[in-house]
């Protein structure tokens, strides 16, 4: 297992998308720690932050992780990344596999564009976690997601493809959804504005868009499936699932194909 | 030339090379305000680049509401005078608006041009009650116009009138508004068009954002927020927020560019700092910066290429005398900072 181990808390922002365990493995150690990974004009390399230990396996562990290291575990493919403490935006940006774990709090952004592997977040993760960054086509689409903790406003904003499960998370959970499917204990208000398909399954909410239509409770197939899916994640989530639910159809402001299931 | 060094009133060359000492000496300055003509602008970026130091605008809220949204689904847009001379229905969406001259002149004018001249004007109104509802009424309005509701409400009664209209307007402010908002609205306006016409009419601050957004579209190839520390180009709506630099510690100096009037940012104070601000303004005091330096005002005291609100274009407003401009004096510091570095 490689090991990056923080010296002291950075003097900027530092951006870890060259940092991935296949890149180092073909490394030597120079020049590793003679990766750019500053962002302003000190042009700060991997060395200079980071003690670096390489053994050119597939892990990679950041020891001391801090809310200024963005894109960690950027366009990872395979292998895994553990972060002892915080990260900054955009972790997992792009990623398409792999499993990548955060024992701290992520920034805002987190799992954007993720199209495969595992992003857990045992903190809190900022806001449009699963979400679309500016002028990308889609947030989560593919990856699965899970927040130990509070997500901010705008989980899930625009995702098109995978699950993110929460414990709780802000307003506009949801928002602007392609599809996809969002499991939380509990939301803000609005969760789903603008949503075209998707669904959220939801323990509490706060207040309903107006443009969403209750369409009662049903004994849905999907239902069952969607609780033994969420079984092997957290069995918190799949009991909502198997519980009694009501069901909201919308937004009516588009195309209404997505769904709420509320507990009831 | 009226500047000031902490403090001390200084002749333009001291303040000049202490700006360029300041930033000289900063890993990740940061400007901000970007409220000036074209040619403070462009100066402005070129210095950035020179650098590595990011930009950010007076008006970054409401210019990223309408930029995310048009990045995402488009925009139908039309001008203030289009909206004058031809619209029938006008619907002003949220509370803002109402306070602008194109609204009253709507409320009192009547198209003349194109399908529905002659005809009354009809200006309608929505969301103005309560800035916590907006969107939440506008994702209704556009339920109704879709058809996907239908009942007596009054928002039915608008989605009625804007599929009736020959030429319908939709007016609203994108800070106000928010990303969510703005395309939502988009959205309807898009809807509508299936049937008739009709365009969103943005009606943002009177800043010079849409002058920037031109400029820094033309130099980067990027929205406003871009930051040059990586020599590139970047563009980063999160990482280059100016207050949210300067509230995490990541900005460690600040140049504040606005020739135009605009009012002094808190953070100002809060990091070594170089104020361009217009000559006479209430802000061309020795307090507001560490370094303040008074320019010519463009279009009152200096001449300068400035957003036209009502032609929706760049357009060359000439100014009274020969004041020292804010492009000529980012140029010196400029030039300063390569002397130094060769």
């Amino acid at each position: 297992m490689s090991v990056l181990s923080l010296r002291q808390a950075p003097p900027e922002r530092l951006d870890f998308l060259n940092i991935a365990p296949a890149t180092l493995a073909a490394l030597s150690q120079g020049e590793a720690e003679r990766l750019p990974i500053g962002t302003t004009r000190r042009g700060l390399v991997l060395g200079d932050c980071f003690q670096v230990s390489l053994d050119g396996g597939d892990s990679l562990t950041i020891e001391g992780g801090h809310e200024r290291l963005d894109r960690v575990g950027a366009a990872l493919g395979q292998g895994t990344i553990r972060v002892v403490g915080d990260v900054g935006q955009r972790l997992g940006e792009g990623m398409a596999g792999g499993t990548l774990t955060v024992t701290g709090n992520a920034g805002p952004y987190a799992g954007t564009g993720a199209t495969g592997g595992t992003i857990t977040i045992e903190g809190d993760a900022g806001d449009h976690a699963g979400g679309a960054v500016y002028a990308a086509k889609a947030g989560l689409d593919g990856a699965t997601l899970i927040v130990k903790g509070t997500a901010g406003r705008h989980l899930g904003d625009r995702m098109r493809r995978g699950l993110i499960l929460v414990e709780r998370a802000g307003d506009h959970a949801g928002s602007r959804m392609i599809a996809g499917t969002i499991a939380a204990g509990s939301v803000g208000d609005h969760p789903g504005f603008g949503m075209r398909r998707g669904t959220l399954l939801l323990g509490s909410h706060g207040r309903l868009t107006p443009t969403f239509v209750e369409t009662g409770t049903h004994d849905l197939v999907f239902l069952r499936l969607l609780a033994r899916s969420l079984q092997r994640l957290s069995p918190r989530h799949a009991e909502i699932a198997a519980g009694p639910l009501r069901r909201y159809s919308g937004d009516l402001a588009t195309i209404a194909k997505g769904e709420i299931w509320a507990a009831a | 030339m009226t500047a000031w060094v902490k403090g001390d009133a200084t002749d333009a060359e001291g303040a000049i090379a202490a700006a360029a000492a300041l930033l000289a000496a900063a890993h990740a300055p940061v400007f901000a305000g970007l409220n000036a003509d074209v040619a403070a602008i462009r100066a402005a970026y070129r210095l950035a680049g020179t650098i590595g130091a990011s930009l950010d605008t007076q008006g970054a809220a409401g210019t990223y509401a309408d930029l995310g949204a048009l990045a995402r689904v488009g925009a139908m847009t039309t001008t203030p005078a289009e909206a004058r001379g031809r619209a029938d229905v006008a619907l002003v969406v949220g509370a803002k608006p109402e306070a602008s001259a194109l609204v009253a002149a709507l409320r009192g004018g009547k198209p003349v041009r194109g399908r529905a001249a002659g005809a009354d004007r009809q200006v309608l109104s929505v969301g103005g009650a309560s800035a916590e509802t907006l969107p939440s009424d506008l994702a209704l309005l556009r339920a109704y116009a879709k058809g996907h509701l239908k009942d007596e409400s009054p928002l039915n009664g608008i989605a009625r009138a804007l599929y009736a209209a020959q030429y319908g307007v939709v007016l609203y402010d994108p800070a106000e508004l928010g990303e969510l908002g703005v395309e939502m609205l988009q959205g309807l306006v898009r809807d509508v068009n299936e049937v008739t016409r009709c365009f969103a009419l943005s009606l943002g601050d009177s800043d010079q954002d849409r002058a920037v957004v031109q400029v820094s579209a033309w130099t980067t190839g990027q929205a406003p927020r871009t930051g040059f520390g990586r020599k590139v180009p970047e563009h980063d709506p999160w990482r280059f927020d100016a207050v949210r630099q300067v509230s995490a510690g990541e900005a460690d100096a600040a140049l504040w560019l606005s020739s135009l009037p605009a009012a002094r940012p808190d953070w100002l104070g809060a990091l070594p700092s170089i104020a361009i601000v217009g000559e006479g303004s209430p802000e061309a005091v020795p307090g507001t910066a560490e370094i303040v330096i008074a320019v010519g005002v463009p279009g009152a005291s200096a001449g300068g290429v400035l957003w036209n609100e009502g032609r929706a274009a760049l357009t060359y407003r000439p100014g009274a005398g020969g004041g020292p401009s804010a492009a000529d004096v980012l140029a010196r510091i400029e030039h300063h900072i390569a002397g130094k570095d060769s």
